[in-house]
């Protein structure tokens, strides 16, 4: 392996925050002896890189195995990848300043859509071939995963393989596959050929796309020409322990503190939500291993904060006691407990007094999602406007005077009623929050209201209803503007070019990689980052590829249709989504299936996801 | 400060890799460093409670530091050298302290009080050589004061005041010389000493550039203007 470095340390005083190239962070595994090197990428900057939670933990279990090494890649911020091009630096790890391409494997997390033409810089600046069918032996693998390979397509082209599903064991089963394979002197295609015999792997160029509009064959399951994926889950989270050694950055990155993850999966139900329906089934860590990994990762790390993280951290059986415990345990340090999601109708008064710390100052945040009980059944959203004004009363006299909401628009069945009901609950809020602070801190409140457009995610039950159009998307916030308060509430929401990208991207298929292609040429990177996107370059790019962006983030499914992922399983059958999609449109709400019977989603039991699932904590044994 | 507190002073490094932080992420290294260390440290008493510590003037990005100083206020008195080695295996060893001591309670802030920084250039390029290097920065001291230009803003500095030491030049190789600066630091600005060489290399026309600029020493200046360091 060749370092960089003296190419690199030069570099350093042109670009703005070099703390995001220098590595030597307490935490770091350097200088790590192994035959098989990879390299893990998050494809932003280091700052928003640096919080995922998912790389620290293949980092952490890479770096466990016998003679393998991981290393961490991030995005150079535009001035850092002009200066690296200028003097001909590729793409380097941060660990030992190693060129990308010289690694065994690439490991590429996919975390949200408009990081997608970050991936193909990151390709690019490493020297490597943008396709798969491009690169050859003397490559890396290039193996991808994290939440938008539940819908893999658009992205498929550029990836050698990609990971359904959770890392912790599948990632080992990849690097002894490939390792195998090479020992015994297997070329690329035989290797690629092993890795698709791995359970939850999916190797786009062994799937040909079966020409139907949208993408591959397999609409609701049936289609038997193209085998089916099924994620991989850990069966018992208390088998892989919380990361307790992270890597601790120096510069401010986001989520600035230590998180151990208390519970994987979520059965609420939302049926706007991919990740409560793709992360399922619902495991929890019990208490006494939560406190250990919480005071052993602050002692390990000198954080100030440790955040309780999952989709639905109020959710977890045992959260109270846990609360009570480590705000023993904390009592005189100065450190913070905080939980990154609380639900409205699990936010209690006791609850409200253990959090402690910044939680108070940084305030509050709630997700309504609907301003009407109608739309919020058509959700499944099972939180009442007397839970909300609950929430906001209890946290307003326990010292909270900050609070966020989060709504969506252009969801399904929505009225302009629904949206204006937004402005008149947001009313009821602010009188909640008055009248459970003192007069003379009243001026301190704030209350801010967040707007996102709905996007129709993948294996979802709204999974077959296209995105409302792009002028319908301006005329509601419209009407979502008129309805809000004057006075007191800080309104913003999500750019509309924004959404109906993120739409087409989570909704094409394999045909959107030219698309997707063609805007990286034109220039588009960082397409997070609100200075850096144009829609317009974006819509002329679908259409060089002979695409039409808005009708992709448009197009409806029928019942039967070929969807652009049916060939990947997340474990929750689409029957069970078609009949939460029927009972969407009736106005019908299903209930958590933690604590209530089972709803038949198809995750537990046999045909579901082949392992056995331990629910953990005092969800042990109640289904 | 509150009473039964203990005010240890810091002697800790900036150098390698490291020197690319920027203070603010220098200070959350130490921090953090100083709770992995389990030194008994004070919190605030305000509504958001924090770590009490106090650093000496800030190090520019890019520029290393041999002696950086940082007060931090404990609750239980620690013996200085189970600090150091605590402190040692808590932070990377380009942050790792020299030494440590206590200091009174009244003494002065590490900011108000260390004014003086010593420092180390290296130039480094074709035409760059000891006597070159001697006689253009002559030439740029008769001048008596130096503009400067950064970041869109012109400051002028007296030498006299900004230089209160000799500089020194000496060889360090083949087209390699180390310029060590004495600068006296305020509160109206610095002069650093990567821009009174790159002043001296322009115009002189020597062919050269600062590769690597260190601050040795952070002293404090007493009355008599005589020259000590904090611990």
């Amino acid at each position: 392996m060749s370092s960089v470095w003296d190419r690199v340390e030069p570099l350093l005083g042109l670009v703005e925050r070099p703390a995001r190239y220098v590595d030597s962070e307490w935490g770091a595994v350097r200088d790590r002896e192994a035959a098989y090197r990879t390299a893990l990428l998050y494809p932003d900057v280091y700052e928003i890189g640096m919080a995922n939670q998912a790389l620290a933990i293949l980092y952490e279990r890479l770096n466990s195995l016998d003679d393998v090494a991981a290393e961490r890649v991030y995005l150079p911020w535009l001035d850092m990848i002009e200066a690296m091009r200028s003097a001909g630096v590729p793409l380097f790890t941060l660990e030992s300043v190693t060129p990308v391409a010289e690694v065994d494997l690439f490991g590429i997390t996919l975390p949200y859509e408009l990081t997608y033409t970050n991936v193909l810089e990151a390709l690019d600046l490493a020297g490597l071939p943008l396709r798969s069918a491009d690169r050859h032996d003397g490559h890396p693998l290039v193996v991808g995963g994290g939440p938008c390979v539940y819908n893999p397509e658009p992205m498929a082209p550029f990836f050698d393989a990609l990971l359904i599903g959770e890392g912790e064991q599948a990632v080992v089963d990849i690097v002894e596959t490939h390792r195998r394979a090479r020992a015994r002197g297997a070329l690329r295609p035989e290797v690629l050929r092993d890795l698709a015999r791995i359970p939850g792997v999916y190797v786009p160029s062994l799937h040909v796309p079966s020409g139907v509009p949208g993408g591959l064959a397999g609409g609701r399951g049936t289609d038997t020409s193209v085998p089916v994926v099924t994620k991989r889950v850990v069966g018992d989270l208390g088998e892989f322990r919380a990361p307790v050694r992270p890597v601790v950055p120096y510069m401010d990155v986001v989520h600035d503190r230590i998180a151990i993850e208390v519970l994987r999966g979520c059965t609420r139900g939302c049926r706007f939500c991919q990740a409560g329906m793709v992360y399922r089934p619902v495991r929890e860590r019990d208490a006494d291993a939560i406190v250990r990994d919480v005071m052993e990762g602050l002692h390990c790390t000198g954080y100030d904060e440790v955040s309780l993280t999952s989709l639905s951290t109020t959710d977890h059986s045992q959260l109270e006691e846990v609360l009570l415990r480590l705000g023993h345990r904390l009592q005189g340090t100065g450190i913070a407990v905080s939980l990154p999601s609380l639900r409205v109708d699990a936010f209690s008064s006791k609850m409200a007094r253990l959090v402690s710390g910044p939680g108070r100052t940084t305030g509050l945040t709630l997700a309504p999602e609907a301003g009407t009980q109608r739309l919020r059944d058509v959700i499944n959203k099972n939180v009442s406007e007397e839970d909300l004004l609950g929430a906001v009363e209890t946290a307003f006299a326990s010292g909270w005077r900050r609070i966020k909401l989060y709504f969506m628009i252009g969801l399904p069945t929505e009225t302009d009623e629904d949206i204006r009901s937004i402005g008149r609950l947001i009313a009821n809020v602010q009188a909640a929050a008055r009248a459970a602070t003192r007069p003379d801190q009243r001026g301190a409140i704030k209350i801010g209201v967040s707007v996102s457009t709905f996007i129709p995610k993948a294996h979802t039950p709204f999974q077959w209803k296209g995105q409302i159009p792009r002028v319908e998307i301006d005329r509601r916030q419209a009407v979502l503007r008129e309805s809000m308060p004057r006075k007191g509430v800080d309104l913003s929401w999500h750019d509309a070019d924004v959404s109906v990208l993120e739409a087409a991207l989570a909704r094409g298929g394999r045909e959107v990689s030219g698309g997707i292609e063609a805007a990286w040429r034109a220039g588009a990177r960082f397409d997070a980052w609100s200075e850096h996107f144009s829609l317009d370059r974006w819509t002329e790019a679908f259409s060089t590829a002979g695409l039409d962006l808005e009708s992709t983030a448009q197009r409806s499914y029928g019942a039967c249709d070929v969807l652009p992922w049916s060939h990947i399983s997340s474990g929750v059958s689409f029957d069970y989504l078609w009949r939460e999609w029927e009972r969407a449109i009736e106005g019908h709400v299903t209930p958590d299936c933690s604590f209530e019977s089972c709803t038949g989603c198809g995750v537990c039991g046999t045909g579901g996801l082949g392992v056995e699932i331990v629910l953990g904590g005092e969800r042990r044994g109640v289904r | 400060m509150a009473s039964g507190e203990f005010r240890l002073r810091l002697c800790c490094g900036k150098r390698g890799r490291l020197r690319f932080l920027s203070h603010l992420e220098y200070s959350h290294a130490i921090e953090r460093g100083v709770r992995r260390a389990e030194l008994p440290y004070a919190v605030t008493h305000g509504f958001n409670p924090h770590m009490r510590l106090a650093f000496g003037p800030a190090l520019p990005v890019g520029t290393a530091g041999e002696r950086e100083y940082v007060d931090v206020w404990l609750i239980r008195y620690v013996p200085v050298k189970q600090v150091v080695e605590a402190l040692t295996s808590a932070l990377a060893s380009e942050l790792a302290p020299r030494e440590a001591a206590y200091v009174a309670d009244k003494a002065s802030s590490l900011g108000a009080s260390c004014t003086i920084g010593v420092y180390e250039a290296v130039v480094t390029g074709g035409g760059v050589g000891e006597a070159e290097m001697s006689h253009a920065l002559e030439d740029v001291l008769r001048g008596g004061e130096l503009r400067v230009e950064h970041r869109g803003k012109s400051k002028v500095f007296d030498l006299s005041v900004s230089l209160p030491k000799e500089i020194a030049v000496t060889s360090a190789g083949f087209h390699e010389v180390v310029v060590t600066v004495t600068t006296r630091m305020g509160p109206t600005g610095s002069l650093r000493p990567e821009s009174l060489v790159a002043h001296v290399l322009s115009r002189s026309g020597i062919t050269g550039a600062v590769t690597l600029v260190t601050r040795l020493d952070t002293l404090i200046e007493d009355e008599n203007g005589g020259f000590r360091r904090p611990i």
